[in-house]
């Protein structure tokens, strides 16, 4: 049984912590169970519906199929680390407010994080790619359209392309105005 | 259940660790996950081996490291463009972050997603049994019992032409049928993978024409252990699809090449 527990040492949310797992333990229980970061959703357990996705090194992962103690020495991040200090919430976070991209709540954390990967990539995404990019995560209450709009205004907008990101319409397409307008 | 977890930090430390009653664990896609169908009381993790996670171009093959994830192979400018539709068969990014080609070739899964793209482009396998370190043919590995021993690498021939088509339920879930067809020069390789058939592999050979017909027929008597009635679909409509997609498959590796299919 010596070998059944390990203490990892990692970095959550920009904190550096230590703590006992089992090793047999995902992610999604050290970080729910231990560290109280219920925003990691508990959902399919299989690795299909993205609810319990969280950012470890850059890239976002599906928590409840990763072991705890594949995290020693990782910088992690959930989405109580994407708010300011003082509570201000980030660019992505408050455009899926705006967009009305939130529902019941359950997927939104899943969704804004691998967003955030998104949009930090620096990458302008085509709506087929973006669209693509997205698909690790289920959203019950169906309101694709809304979080499509949500991270396409973001990344719009952290490229400098706000002028664009306001044409984008309710369907997620840019509508761009017509050049060559009827006399 | 497992209750033990050793972290390899080389493969060969992998494989002396490796017992009867351990299994080895690479991306955890498979083996994490609930309802995994690995049992094992001791798993072997691979994630800290050092230089399994290489992409190398040699000549016209690329040698691909058996941690590579998905995500890397979809991102690196060497992998040819059909292996790299077949890792973006796995629909979520999170997961491809996650999942590996050796542990997706080794689950040996009737639904997985690189499988029919390797055997169809008779891709080789690296096997490091022991001390030995062999290369075998896709074909040869998927069908050998390798219990013993662990996959470093894949390596893929780049330059040719491969068709593949995938059917399941959502982006997300596994697949019902993924078929590949790659143009070779003793003619066109099909390999498809079926749930819970298993994988399996056809040559048509160059000279004759295969009309649609011929393909439906073909696939309606087919021997395919396994294959059943369920609610993806009715026995009857899976030989269906299995032979137009197999026609189709043909048609578009011999579209603009002047040849019939």
């Amino acid at each position: 049984m010596d070998n059944q527990y390990k203490v990892v040492h990692c970095t959550i949310n920009g904190k550096e912590v230590s703590q006992i797992v089992d090793v047999r333990a995902s992610l999604t229980d050290m970080l729910r169970n231990d560290f109280r970061l219920t925003s990691v959703k508990k959902g399919c357990e299989v690795g299909e519906c993205g609810a319990c996705t969280v950012i470890i090194n850059g890239e976002s992962f599906n928590s409840c199929i990763y072991l705890a103690v594949w995290a020693e020495g990782k910088d992690i991040w959930t989405l109580e680390g994407l708010a300011g200090p003082g509570g201000e919430l980030s660019d992505i976070q408050q455009a899926f407010i705006d967009e009305g991209a939130i529902q019941c709540g359950f997927c939104s954390p899943g969704f804004i994080l691998t967003s955030w990967e998104i949009v930090n990539s620096g990458k302008e995404y085509t709506d087929d790619e973006l669209r693509k990019a997205l698909s690790g995560h289920l959203c019950r209450c169906t309101g694709y359209e809304n979080i499509f709009r949500a991270v396409k205004k973001t990344m719009l907008r952290r490229l400098g392309k706000n002028e664009e990101a306001e044409l984008v319409n309710s369907q997620g397409i840019t509508e761009y105005p017509d050049p060559m307008p009827f006399k | 259940m497992a209750n033990t977890l050793l972290m390899a930090k080389t493969a060969a430390e992998a494989i002396a660790a490796k017992t009867a009653s351990a299994a080895f664990l690479a991306g955890g896609t498979e083996v994490n996950r609930l309802g995994s169908s690995v049992e094992a009381e001791t798993l072997i993790s691979l994630k800290k081996c050092e230089g399994l996670d290489s992409i190398k171009k040699v000549g016209n093959m690329v040698e691909i490291g058996s941690m590579c994830t998905f995500q890397k192979m979809v991102e690196s400018q060497d992998i040819p463009a059909y292996m790299k539709e077949a890792a973006l068969f796995m629909a979520s990014r999170t997961k491809r972050n996650m999942a590996t080609i050796g542990g997706n070739v080794a689950a040996r899964r009737s639904d997985s997603y690189l499988l029919s793209a390797l055997c169809a482009a008779d891709a080789e396998v690296s096997v490091l049994t022991g001390d030995v370190e062999k290369k075998i043919n896709v074909n040869a590995y998927i069908n050998e019992e390798n219990a013993d021993s662990l996959i470093t690498g894949i390596t893929v021939p780049v330059g040719i032409k491969v068709a593949s088509k995938r059917y399941a339920n959502t982006a997300q879930s596994h697949a019902v049928i993924t078929m590949s067809a790659a143009s070779t020069s003793r003619g066109i390789k099909l390999a498809v993978a079926i749930k819970n058939v298993g994988i399996l592999s056809f040559n048509l050979s160059s000279s004759g024409k295969l009309t649609e017909e011929a393909a439906v027929a073909y696939f309606k008597t087919v021997e395919l252990k396994g294959i059943e009635d369920d609610m993806f679909g009715s026995v009857d409509y899976k030989r269906y699809l299995l032979g137009v997609t197999a026609y189709d498959l043909c048609k578009q590796l011999t579209a603009g090449s002047g040849k019939e299919v």
